[in-house]
């Protein structure tokens, strides 16, 4: 059976006045039922660009797929009609979006935005529909829905409006829910509420999940495989635990160490990765990550690969992820690693 | 070891009016209400806490961006809230900002250069051949080109911003920088690269700074004492690795409790004991302990009196009628 969506090798190009903007520029996941895939990244990465190809949400033109494709159920998203990627947008896939307050209509009735998808893609009346709404605004922890459906979002904190968000995307129970840093607006109380809440419904519906999100202990709690994406490129994908224990890919190493650590005494300084991100407009030759890594060797601008599978499931885009020599220079480095190694031990 | 600023119940409250066409008062947002800490020369004292609690408030009355309603706030030796005139604006020479969004604090249609030189300009310092100078070694100082005098704002990523922004505030020589989420408008790879530049400033020039932030890992990071706020009021201080070690207030845990750990290890075999509810309104708050109406372990004295700060052993202060009751 092909996996519930596939994106193979996508390609999304913006052609502006002042250029090609390479905003995604090759990345590929599978992704199945019941699983949730974490991609991190910094701004400007490409994540969100991936999530709203995936939606059908870029505008074509400026917007270009020059490459690749994205499958869900076997079937490609990108040959549909557009009546066709209609059934399935906020139907089989939902969206949740960062930020409540400019997502949701500030002029309708909460319940009517939640009813409106139910509306559309099931054929349900309006009576039904907003009942099947309250019900909704109930199932993701509103308090006295009946009542707060007939709210505007204006009258929600942003923690209740960030519900009525994922009530929404779940009204027609999508087998696909996107999440585009859903909790980055959020204090850590309410984050935590709300991640609790799409666990807690994942294990219910059985959905799968993509969490775009810059945070790593956010992945870490919620995502069972992990993309790492960086200007605009997959650089490395592969379970959580594989990903944060056994990386394969220099910026994943530097993210990692960038975080500061509590469990070691030594309050040494931070190691951050050197230098900015790059422009997607001059992307450099090459690995687009070379410039700021530690590692880097001439050979590094010669064209790039890709993804490739270095062991099962743990794919790479780094040219040396299959040298031991290569990674034991961080291995040795990292006191990220050798903590881990000995708390294992311990 | 003698504090560099030392604040007494400091206290502002905002008036809400019924609307515009009404001179009614509405009672009040009670933003910071009677908060007490003092910062150590060269130290630096983080302040936690969620959207809404006062941390920014907070930092705005020290140098009297807001009229504190009442309450002392003593800044090396000088009472700050009698200060007038020309004698504030030099005060205000002592204590500078940084802020949270290095794309709004930044004047888009003013170069590098003039936004550094503009605090010596207001303060009548130098001419303009020695403000340039001084613009392009404090550049260089925060780790970009001295030659990026003459260039816009829009042309750097927000990394480099925010380090323009920290020069601006080292211009006048402060003793004081109150940082106001410094990082968290920015990535995490370069969160660490301005984190570390702040460390550096500080050694250098014998900076103090307060530190506000809702990230707890960065206030663990840095600072040497915190402070949590909860709804303008103070539910605990202590010295930073005591706090985070051994979190007394309910809010405090729960705030610790609430942070998501980049371990999966971790995360798979932790069950994050949430805090349920949201912050309620600071507009007329109930009496009593403001976090009594989130808190599990409230009891009727929570919702009457209102708790004080008192040390539960070796200078670790919480605010909480439970923590100090017999049978805590």
């Amino acid at each position: 059976m092909p996996p519930l969506l596939e994106v193979d090798d996508l390609h999304m190009h913006f052609f502006t006045r002042d250029g090609v903007v390479k905003a995604v520029d090759g990345v590929s996941f599978t992704l199945e039922h019941g699983q949730t895939l974490g991609v991190v990244g910094e701004s400007g990465s490409g994540k969100s660009v991936t999530a709203l190809s995936i939606m059908r949400l870029i505008p074509e033109p400026p917007g270009k797929v020059v490459k690749g494709d994205i499958r869900f159920k076997g079937e490609s998203i990108l040959a549909m009609s557009e009546r066709e990627q209609r059934g399935l947008r906020g139907n089989r896939i939902a969206m949740i979006f960062q930020d409540p307050m400019t997502s949701l209509n500030p002029v309708h009735r909460v319940g009517r935005q939640i009813a409106e998808p139910l509306r559309l893609h099931k054929d349900m009346d309006r009576k039904a529909a907003w009942a099947a709404a309250v019900e909704l605004l109930a199932e993701v922890g509103i308090p006295q829905a009946r009542e707060r459906a007939r709210g505007y979002p204006h009258e929600f904190s942003g923690g209740m409006r960030q519900r009525a968000m994922i009530a929404m995307a779940l009204a027609c129970g999508p087998d696909i829910l996107i999440a585009d840093e859903p909790t980055t607006a959020l204090d850590v109380t309410i984050q935590a509420q709300i991640l609790e809440l799409m666990q807690e419904i994942q294990q219910r519906t059985k959905s799968a999940i993509i969490l775009i999100t810059h945070d790593l202990g956010v992945v870490a709690d919620m995502a069972d495989n992990i993309l790492v994406m960086y200007g605009g490129k997959a650089v490395e994908f592969g379970a959580a635990d594989d990903v944060f224990y056994r990386p394969l890919h220099p910026y994943t190493w530097g993210l990692l160490e960038s975080l500061p650590r509590h469990d070691v005494d030594d309050k040494g300084a931070l190691s951050p990765i050197k230098g900015q991100p790059p422009s997607l407009i001059n992307l450099p030759p090459g690995c687009s990550f070379a410039p700021r890594c530690a590692y880097a060797t001439r050979s590094c601008g010669d064209e790039q690969a890709g993804l490739v599978e270095m062991e099962p499931g743990h794919f790479s885009s780094c040219r040396f992820a299959g040298d031991a020599g290569f990674l034991a220079q961080f291995e040795n480095r990292s006191s990220y690693l050798s903590d881990y190694a000995q708390r294992d031990s311990q | 070891m003698t504090s560099l600023l030392r604040v007494d119940g400091l206290t502002k409250h905002f008036p809400v009016s019924h609307g515009v066409f009404s001179s009614r008062l509405g009672g009040s947002v009670k933003a910071v209400d009677g908060i007490s800490f003092a910062i150590g020369r060269g130290e630096t004292l983080g302040l936690v806490g969620e959207s809404g609690c006062g941390k920014s408030t907070t930092g705005r009355c020290i140098n009297r961006l807001h009229e504190p309603s009442s309450g002392s706030i003593e800044f090396d030796g000088t009472d700050v809230r009698r200060l007038r005139g020309r004698r504030l604006k030099a005060f205000r020479r002592d204590v500078q900002f940084i802020f949270q969004d290095p794309y709004a604090s930044l004047n888009p249609r003013m170069t590098f250069g003039e936004i550094m030189a503009e605090p010596l300009v207001i303060h009548g310092i130098g001419s303009r051949r020695e403000r340039q100078e001084q613009a392009k070694d404090m550049l260089k100082t925060v780790g970009l080109n001295p030659e990026h005098i003459h260039r816009y704002p829009h042309e750097f990523s927000g990394g480099q911003r925010q380090r323009v922004g920290i020069a601006r505030a080292l211009m006048l020589r402060p003793k004081m920088i109150i940082c106001d989420e410094p990082v968290s408008a920015l990535d995490v790879s370069i969160q660490a690269q301005i984190i570390n530049l702040l460390e550096e400033l500080q050694e250098e020039f014998g900076l103090t700074y307060l530190f506000i932030a809702h990230d707890l890992s960065m206030i663990r990071y840095i600072s040497d004492d915190t402070i949590v706020m909860y709804l303008g009021t103070l539910v605990e201080k202590s010295e930073t690795e005591e706090l985070f070690e051994n979190p007394l207030h309910p809010y405090t845990i729960g705030l610790l409790e609430a942070v998501p750990i980049a371990d999966p290890d971790y995360e798979k075999s932790h069950k994050h004991d949430l805090l349920s509810g949201e912050v309620p309104s600071p507009i007329n708050p109930a009496p009593g302990c403001r976090f009594s109406s989130r808190c599990k372990f409230a009891k009727e004295i929570c919702r009457k009196e209102t708790p004080v700060l008192k040390d539960a052993g070796g200078g670790h202060m919480v605010a909480c009628h439970m923590v100090h009751s017999e049978e805590w």
